[in-house]
């Protein structure tokens, strides 16, 4: 299919354009994905976002949800640099539908790059509003204040508190207030205050004292009641039938409430659920065939590569299969699972009016009311969704899921529900991070560089992930390269023939979105195949890399001398049992990251990471701080994948009920960790995924570098 | 069942006997500290303190603790200066939380840890935060944090 026509098919399928489409699909499938859809935010959008509230303080509706990533104090940062006013005189407010005009989810790393420079200026134009008040209330020029902090200060030595600037009519900002305006904020080379301040997370007073409710699960409202749903125990699975007649001896057990697919159980009390669900009587239909194999054959690219050329060819350079190649290798990455540490919750509520409320933690607050709206048959108008602050989403809280069976069950029960995903409904019954099989084959250049890479990789679909669209619009984006299973397979590096090509696959897991989406998996396999070429040249790999970088690659090559220097790399020798790895990559296009891993390894015994640097990139930064933890968190996430996660498949059942089943780096597993920010002089790109593109290789790399074995299957259990 | 709860006596409903004590907390009580993160006992994210030992809340009923001194992060800094535990000083101090939701857990058991034996060593400290989940990536944050709360205890502070 030629780009023009697949841009066809998206735009006959609502996808090209604006505004959310919802279908009510077969199969239990309806949320729709949440990614190619609704534009960039404009400024018609950001006049309102700001406003000076009457107790004299800037609040900010923030357009991004709150999931851990540090978003609304860097949001606040922005608006308290530009404006002048002191950060503890502005504070945020997560999404909820009724403040805003629709925003898009909060993925991919894009809020700052994305929203900070639209909140920037819409903060200048406030700023801008807020001179020319002060100015007219003291009768002196506009130019003759500046910003004191809490209010303006006249050179005659006459102050304006916020407060009082406050009073009267409320201050608006207009759409072309904000589009003329010229903020300074976040303007890189500048001299900042506020902006490139450490600052720990908003909310961090109640996390640590469960003083004021922050989370769904702390919304309580009168006469609520619980509710959970019955989920198929195989993959594929459906419940036939539901008998609730041992559930009535259930104190505090309220009925069986089905509609369709969709079937649950209501009580008084949390506690009457578990009883409630044990005594259920349910007859489920599944053949229970699905397995890790089922899937490693679904992936297998080899396979694939013996018909010839894979669907979708990213670098079309034609290969040799038949050619000697000095590296060969064949690479997995299994299944993984999100595993926030708060299992999705929602409370919904009809009011009097009608109208429909609903509380949750979300990526996604705007496409959660559009598939409430469109399965209740409400107006969007009517359903409100309050965006709380989220315990961990991590590219898994994108669809609406508990949302619609709160909303459901409160139409249902009359009264305000609670539900709350049990650990296992968060283990299976959500879409889990898609695999894939690589064949990477290269080869070396006389000069030392890479004369062929060719990279061929089956995975499963991201996007257009079966947990979120029926079957006939599966068929139809089964001719679309799916852009979240390719995201990272261009390698960064130099050769003078490559050949990328790649298929999504459909598996009977539903796969979806995960931290960085296929450039964890992707960049992994590529950094794993690099370092195999240098050892094969027996060249440093450091040393190696920076010479195979391509030449638009500076800020890359960058962050690997800066890793360099970080961890003391040409002192870095394996002896005793310790062994280096480094490893790096792009992410989108526009944020730089290097690891150095060391690791120890005593005879017989399982690795154990001691050491992570990091050098990192990501433009001028709002919040080292926070910017620190994305990246701490991305590394530990990468040594997960190293070494821990994989969420297996048996006899057609996901084989994770607890944390028990699926084992996650645990506090003695993650060692200290050094990071080095720096391309400060460069725009703000962005960090929440950015590092997760080169902890994984680093730690197995290190290795590899004790053992002079290529680690070809993840994670690595010796 | 008639317990301590945050230095108050206080009874739950007779309903609510046989029911995780989670949930007796959080939606009888209205506490909001201990999460619901597993409900089974493998991750920690609902721990409280029971006689000043770390519990997991979601394996107890009422009828565990009849009697007994239950503790939960809106208690833990009872009487402190600032109404702050060491431990949370530390946890803010360090800027560890992330999302937020299993820090309940970690501070919870790093206070209970140094309660039981504030010089604990690293092997200690490993058997008991090794025990609580947390997804985000804070680990590193929360040895700096244990140290430093260690450090206070120590020197009475």
């Amino acid at each position: 299919m030629t780009e023009l026509s697949r841009r066809s098919l998206l735009k006959a399928l609502g996808w090209a354009t604006g505004g959310i489409i919802v279908f009510g699909g077969a199969g239990g499938a309806r949320a729709f994905p949440t990614f190619p859809y609704r534009g960039a935010p404009t400024p018609e959008d950001a006049a309102v976002w700001l406003s000076l509230r009457p107790g004299g303080e800037i609040e900010v509706f923030s357009p991004r949800a709150e999931f851990g990533q540090g978003i609304a104090v860097a949001l606040r940062q922005i608006v308290s640099e530009e404006t002048g006013v002191g950060l503890e005189f502005v504070r945020c407010r997560l999404p909820g539908t009724g403040m805003i005009r629709p925003a898009r989810a909060t993925v991919g790393s894009d809020s700052i790059k994305d929203f900070g420079p639209l909140l920037a200026q819409a903060a200048a134009a406030l700023a801008a509003a807020m001179r020319a008040r002060a100015a007219t209330l003291i009768g002196v020029p506009a130019e003759s204040l500046t910003p004191s902090g809490d209010g303006f200060k006249a050179a005659s030595g006459a102050t304006v508190t916020l407060s009082r600037l406050a009073k009267g009519k409320p201050l608006i900002i207009d759409e072309q207030a904000v589009a003329t305006a010229e903020p300074h904020s976040l303007r890189p080379g500048r001299a900042h205050t506020v902006v490139g301040q450490a600052q720990p997370t908003d909310d961090i007073d109640a996390i640590v004292t469960a003083t004021r409710p922050i989370y769904a699960d702390d919304i309580r409202l009168p006469d609520m009641v619980h509710g959970a749903a019955i989920r198929p125990e195989l993959v594929g699975g459906r419940i036939e039938a539901a008998d609730d007649t041992a559930c009535r001896a259930v104190p505090g057990y309220l009925g069986l409430h089905r509609d369709g697919d969709f079937i649950a159980v209501l009580a008084e009390r949390r506690g009457a659920l578990r009883p409630a669900l044990a005594a259920l009587e349910v007859t489920t239909r599944g053949d229970g065939k699905v397995d890790d194999a089922t899937i490693a054959a679904a992936l297998d690219v080899d396979a694939a590569l013996a018909g010839g050329a894979l669907e979708h060819v990213l670098e079309s350079d034609d290969m040799d299969p038949a050619a000697d190649y000095d590296v060969d290798l064949t690479l997995d990455v299994p299944m993984a699972g999100h595993v926030p540490m708060e299992p999705r919750t929602a409370v919904a509520r009809f009011r009097d009016d009608g109208k429909l409320e609903i509380w949750t933690g979300t990526q996604d607050a705007f496409f959660a009311r559009a598939v409430v709206a469109d399965e209740l048959h409400l107006d969007e108008d009517d359903v409100v969704v309050h965006g709380l602050r989220t315990g961990g989403a991590f590219g898994g809280k994108t669809l609406c899921t508990v949302e619609l069976e709160a909303a459901r069950l409160a139409r249902a029960a009359g009264r305000p529900v609670k539900v709350q995903w049990s650990r296992r409904d968060e283990f299976a019954g959500n879409f889990q991070r898609q695999p894939s099989r690589h064949r990477i084959r290269a080869r070396l250049a006389p000069d030392g560089g890479i004369d062929a890479w060719w990279h061929a990789f089956r995975a499963g679909h991201v996007i257009f992930t079966s947990a979120a669209l029926g079957p006939i619009l599966q068929f139809a984006t089964s001719f679309v390269p799916d852009m979240g299973s390719k995201r990272g397979a261009l390698p960064p590096y130099r050769a003078r023939r490559k050949r990328i090509e790649f298929e999504d696959v459909r598996l009977p897991v539903p796969t979806g979105p995960w931290r960085g989406l296929g450039a964890g998996p992707n960049s992994w396999a590529i950094e794993t195949a690099i370092d195999a070429l240098a050892r094969q040249a027996n060249r440093d790999p450091l040393a190696f890399r920076v010479g195979a970088i391509a030449a638009d690659q500076p800020r890359l090559a960058a962050v690997l001398r800066q890793v360099a220097t970080l961890s003391n790399w040409s002192d870095r020798r394996p002896d005793a049992g310790r062994g280096y790895g480094v490893a790096c990559g792009v992410y989108k296009g526009m944020s730089y990251a290097a690891v150095v891993a060391e690791v120890a390894m005593a005879d017989g015994d399982a690795p154990r990471v001691s050491g992570l640097w990091c050098a990192h990139d990501c433009g001028l930064v709002i919040n080292p701080d926070q910017v620190r933890a994305q990246i701490e968190g991305n590394l530990v996430w990468g040594l997960g994948m190293a070494l821990h996660e994989r969420l297996e498949v048996r006899d057609g059942r996901i084989q994770a009920d607890s944390h028990a089943d699926y084992p996650l780096p645990r506090f003695s597993d993650v060692p200290a960790i050094d990071i080095a920010l720096i391309g400060q002089e460069h725009v703000s790109s962005g960090a929440g995924e950015t590092a997760i593109v080169a902890a994984s290789a680093a730690i197995t790399n290190a290795i590899s570098a004790l053992t002079g074995t290529t680690i070809t299957r993840l994670p690595y259990r010796g | 069942m008639d317990f301590s709860l945050n230095g108050r006596r206080v009874a739950s409903p007779p309903a609510m006997d046989d029911d995780p004590l989670l949930y007796v907390l959080r939606d009888h009580f209205g506490l909001n500290g201990p999460k619901f993160g597993c409900g089974v006992g493998a991750c920690g994210a609902c721990t409280v303190h029971v006689d000043g030992a770390a519990q997991r809340a979601c394996q107890l009923t009422p009828r565990d603790v009849k009697g007994r001194t239950v503790v939960t992060l809106e208690g833990l800094g009872s009487g402190r200066p600032d109404g702050l535990h060491p431990v949370q000083r530390a946890w803010i101090d360090a800027s560890v939380p992330q999302c937020g939701y299993c820090q309940n857990g970690q501070i919870m058991t790093a206070a209970a840890l140094l309660a039981a034996d504030p010089g604990a060593g690293p092997a200690a400290a490993a058997a008991a935060m090794d025990e609580v989940v947390c997804r985000c990536g804070t680990q590193a944050r929360i040895r700096q944090a244990l140290s430093k709360a260690q450090a206070v205890i120590r020197d009475g502070s």
